[in-house]
């Protein structure tokens, strides 16, 4: 009985998490850059924060800028206006597993058609462990 | 007073001594499924730490076990459920000591993630010690139950 009752709520929360979480596979390392490699490029890196905007609001990389698939056509236009050639842009998202820092990269790849776009291995939680 | 309703009142310190084992084991179990409910996300890194099992399979885990070990908690707590509680909680127990044995034969330096990251901190033997102690708590409480 406890076994099926722990369906209930699990079921619940998946479907709360649905839209957060990677179901079939780790999220993709497409083009990660680890924390220390980000931070040995120094000013040319456009961090671009791809949480909700409550979580950016609470804390973020300094000098990021918020860009979230819920409000795209809103931010991307303070994205491009900071962006330049030389510049890598950095996506990250709250932690390793999750998947919006790949969405938001890859859609400025393909929609953008921006190069130099990295996802942030370990994402803010391993901002904050780096102590910054 | 006859001795027979003497004996009616007297304290049963062994019933007392079980009960109390079962709410402070049922506590961990609440505690440890509460901080993993509130970050599936990070359970499921930890889960796929182990690399034992495909990703697709430790994430649907990460949602359900936090909510079992709670379950399972409130049933020792409340003395319901008792034997079947005992024995997933055994189970799950076996699991977590094997799985943490496993990864450090294997050279994998993993956060067992049995308390969410108020255990990322501790070492191997103390992850050993206390997994121990709660599996040896619940061992007795299942040879000892009212059956």
């Amino acid at each position: 009985m406890l076994l099926g009752l722990a369906f209930l709520p699990a079921i619940g929360q998946a479907i709360y998490y649905r839209g957060a979480v990677s179901w079939q596979q780790p999220p993709a390392d497409s083009a990660p850059v680890s924390l220390a490699q980000a931070k040995g490029w120094g000013g040319a890196v456009l961090w671009i924060d791809a949480r909700p905007e409550e979580q950016f609001a609470s804390g973020h990389v300094p000098k990021a800028l918020l860009l979230n698939e819920d409000n795209w056509n809103s931010l991307l236009p303070l994205v491009l206006a900071a962006w330049s050639p030389e510049r890598k842009l950095v996506v990250y998202c709250s932690r390793q597993s999750c998947d919006a820092s790949h969405a938001v990269a890859e859609r400025l790849r393909q929609e953008a058609g921006l190069k130099n776009v990295y996802v942030l291995q370990g994402g803010w939680e391993e901002w904050q462990k780096g102590g910054q | 007073m006859t001795g027979d309703a003497a004996g009616l009142h007297r304290f049963d310190w062994r019933l007392f001594g079980r009960r109390t084992l079962a709410v402070l084991a049922g506590a961990v179990f609440i505690y440890a499924g509460v901080l993993k409910v509130r970050d599936p996300l990070q359970f499921a890194d930890d889960i796929n730490n182990y690399q034992m099992i495909p990703w697709s399979v430790g994430v649907r885990l990460a949602f359900y076990l936090p909510w079992l070990e709670v379950l399972c908690g409130l049933a020792l707590v409340f003395h319901r459920l008792l034997a079947g509680a005992l024995a997933i909680t055994i189970a799950l127990m076996l699991v977590f000591i094997g799985a943490t044995i496993w990864a450090k034969a294997h050279g994998i330096d993993v956060a067992c993630g049995c308390f969410g990251t108020a255990s990322s901190n501790l070492t191997l033997t103390w992850h050993l010690v206390l997994d121990g102690g709660i599996l040896a708590a619940l061992i007795f409480l299942w040879m000892t139950r009212e059956r």
